[in-house]
């Protein structure tokens, strides 16, 4: 009852969408979107003129489709019932009309996640890590390997930020942390710790009360260059020797660390 | 039974999310790291935080060839694994210099240091009073209602203690109490004895130390010493900076005296020893196991240690630096004091001088200090010279030391001593180590720890008796 519900308001709006955004597809847009994607000039016009209606239908209007298309081209090829089926599973995520067509023009790739029992199920554990689906929807938008990547690894990192750097949620989903591996999220808070430029939150610290550290968006979003002079204030040689060493250390501490258990496992 | 289950769910949770991390715990080595940032924050200002993260990082190795090895094998392996020469960067430095025709002058330098210390004792007085009576001067009558509640008595004194007369400028129980700032104070850089300042202006490496190292931001290892065919190690590595103070000590001449006042490691001492000019080398250090430790090193990398040097050209004695009696009899002596050695108290806990339990020692250090080099200073001949060297970053330590130090040998022994200047000197080593600025020291030259050249900190200071 409620998924019809939905199912006739997301209609409702998309018409309405439609209305306001409807732009016919030219042939000039479509020789923009070839010269931006030589692939797509094999396909006959039918085939565009099939797929942009089942965009307009659920409200995605015509510069949001040629993006989608030329970011992924097989989905020019599909057949709409398809199309309407991917759409549907990304509209059941809850992240609001335009949000969701925000992501999946950023991400056309998206398009390709047609197990909706999967999308449903990332969607899920990643709401138990960012809270809310909003937060979701910006940890997907600033990070898309989140849909695929493995549980493990995001955890990985995700622990890192909340244990170690005593940061919150509200703080991680700005960042794009997620596309970034542990090591690299590792080096980065080490060198600013190690310069004395970033203390984890006192536990029992008031979360309302401003830290002196730069936000997490600062320290993983930004170049090498930047990073080091901006943000650390040391010259770019400090830094890149930096990362030759803390790459040293990891790996002699994960040496360590597997050394160890060969010993505990001798000892069994 | 459902409640018990939520707890038993619950419980761990909640551990685990008031576990705390690294950073909390209050180990020695943190406590030294706090001290630091608050004392070298104020003497370096900004330059801190980048030596800051260099000590905390891994230090880099200079590589000394063993001469009593296999000395072209090792060398080809080094630098086949693109380990360069000391002995040609310095060349290429010197090219360099006079390209550019600056040659080795004098340079005319303001000294900035003073103003420093001085803002940082009285820092440092102001929190000490605070910590000891909290109020301000304003509610000072407030202050004098409490203040017997408030003063620190030692409790395995006992109450009877309290009656015992103690004068108003006192506090009972904290007789031996000494305040951080009293160390700030050894550092005073007012003359009242003669001291001359002379530019050494020449250096050149002995023709038979070799030493490689990696080239600046080369983060490579080095390979691990391997034995020789003469049954001694291949090459020993030694933090880069602790190369300077007996390099800088030369020029070395045949037959000459060299102590070697606190020896241990002993890798100093090796490294004069490479040389093979002097006739006699005595290696110093207060305790046994140290000295044990300079035996074994020995005993590793010269050839026949036992038998044809132990006793005869290199002796090892047992002594305390502040008390060697052989006044006027060597023509070099190199005093590595013992020091806060900043780089190792950040990394390791055990008997760590920054320990709650070593505030004291800690805190008369620079007394220590410069007792020992003024006692080193009259064990020199007339004309003999001596390197006064730390692994502190402190400039209590450093030029605070040699201050008193000197100023001491002048009032008790009325000997006086020459400064060298090596501040051209250094520029040879500038593609190599990063130096403090020579405006900011008043008698030595500090190598600061840097992470494209990790290596010090050490200061050295290069003295001539008169």
């Amino acid at each position: 009852m409620l998924n019809a519900f939905r199912r006739s308001f997301s209609r409702n709006l998309s018409s309405q969408a439609k209305k306001k955004t409807e732009v016919t597809l030219t042939d000039d847009l479509i020789g923009q979107a070839i010269e931006a994607e030589p692939s797509l000039s094999k396909i006959s016009k039918d085939f565009w003129e099939r797929c942009h209606e089942t965009f307009q239908n659920h409200g995605i209007a015509t510069e949001s489709f040629l993006r989608i298309v030329t970011g992924n081209p097989p989905v020019l090829t599909r057949h709409p019932k398809q199309i309407v089926h991917v759409l549907e599973n990304w509209r059941s995520c809850q992240f609001g009309e335009y949000s969701f067509h925000l992501l999946i023009t950023k991400y056309p790739e998206f398009l390709d996640v047609t197990d909706g029992s999967y999308l449903i199920q990332r969607v899920t554990y990643l709401k138990e890590l960012a809270c809310t689906n909003k937060n979701v929807w910006k940890l997907l938008m600033n990070s898309p390997g989140l849909i695929k990547e493995n549980s493990a690894a995001i955890e990985d990192r995700y622990q890192y930020l909340t244990s170690v750097m005593r940061l919150d949620v509200p703080e991680i989903v700005k960042s794009e942390v997620f596309s970034k591996s542990l090591e690299v999220l590792k080096t980065r808070h080490m060198f600013l710790d190690r310069l004395g430029l970033f203390k984890p939150r006192s536990i029992r610290a008031d979360p309302d009360e401003p830290t002196k550290n730069h936000r997490l968006y600062q320290i993983v979003d930004s170049s090498d260059k930047s990073f080091a002079t901006k943000i650390a204030r040391v010259t770019l040689f400090e830094w890149e020797t930096f990362q030759d060493l803390y790459r040293k250390e990891l790996r002699e501490a994960e040496e360590e660390m597997d050394g160890d258990d060969d010993d505990e496992s001798d000892e069994e | 039974m459902l409640r018990i289950r939520k707890i038993l769910l619950v419980t761990p949770k909640r551990w685990k999310s008031r576990k705390s991390n690294d950073n909390d715990k209050k180990t020695t080595k943190n406590h030294a790291l706090e001290k630091m940032d608050d004392f070298y924050g104020s003497v370096f200002g900004n330059r801190w935080k980048s030596i800051r993260i260099a000590l905390l990082s891994e230090h880099k190795y200079v590589s000394v060839i063993n001469n009593f090895g296999d000395r072209e094998k090792t060398t080809a392996s080094l630098e086949n694994a693109g380990a360069i020469n000391i002995k040609d960067l310095i060349s290429l430095e010197k090219e360099k210099l006079q390209k550019e025709n600056t040659g080795l002058g004098n340079e005319k330098t303001t000294y900035k240091m003073d103003n420093v210390i001085s803002g940082i004792i009285k820092e440092q007085e102001t929190r000490e009073l605070k910590s000891i009576y909290p109020e301000s001067e304003s509610s000072e009558n407030e202050a004098r209602d409490d203040l017997e509640s408030r003063r620190i008595v030692n409790v395995e004194e006992g109450t009877g203690g309290l009656y015992e007369f103690v004068p108003a400028t006192k506090i009972k129980g904290m007789e031996d109490w000494i305040p951080e700032s009293d160390h700030y104070k050894y550092y005073k850089t007012t003359h009242d004895f003669p001291l001359s300042f002379e530019l050494e202006k020449d250096f050149s490496m002995p023709e038979n130390i070799s030493l490689y190292t990696f080239e600046m931001g080369n983060t490579t290892d080095f390979m691990s010493p391997k034995k020789c065919s003469t049954g001694v190690l291949s090459h020993y590595l030694m933090d880069g900076a602790s190369i300077l103070p007996p390099l800088l000590l030369g020029p070395f001449d045949k037959g000459e005296k060299i102590l070697d006042a606190c020896s241990a490691p002993g890798g100093k001492s090796l490294l004069m020893l490479q040389n093979i000019t002097p006739e006699l080398l005595v290696c110093n250090d207060i305790q046994e196991s140290r000295l044990k430790r300079i035996r074994k090193v020995m005993k590793e990398y010269v050839f026949d240690f036992e038998e044809k040097w132990e006793g005869k050209r290199c002796i090892l004695s047992k002594s305390d630096a502040r008390n060697l009696q052989d006044y006027g009899s060597y023509d070099k002596v190199l005093v590595d004091v013992p020091c806060t050695t900043d780089r190792h108290s950040l990394h390791v806990d055990d008997n760590n001088i920054f320990k709650g339990g070593r505030i004291k020692e800690r805190l008369r250090l620079p007394e220590m200090q410069s007792e020992i080099l003024a006692n080193c200073v009259r064990l020199l001949k007339p004309g003999g010279s001596l390197v006064y060297s730390t692994c502190s970053l402190s400039p209590v330590q450093n030029d605070g030391v040699v201050h008193m130090g000197l100023q001491k040998a002048f009032q008790d022994h009325n000997i006086t001593c020459t400064i060298k200047d090596l501040s051209s000197v250094i520029r040879l080593f500038t593609n190599i180590f990063k130096f403090e600025n020579s405006q900011n020291l008043k008698y030595g030259q500090l190598v600061l720890p840097y992470l494209p050249a990790n290596f010090g900190p050490m200061y050295f200071c290069k003295i001539v008796r008169n």
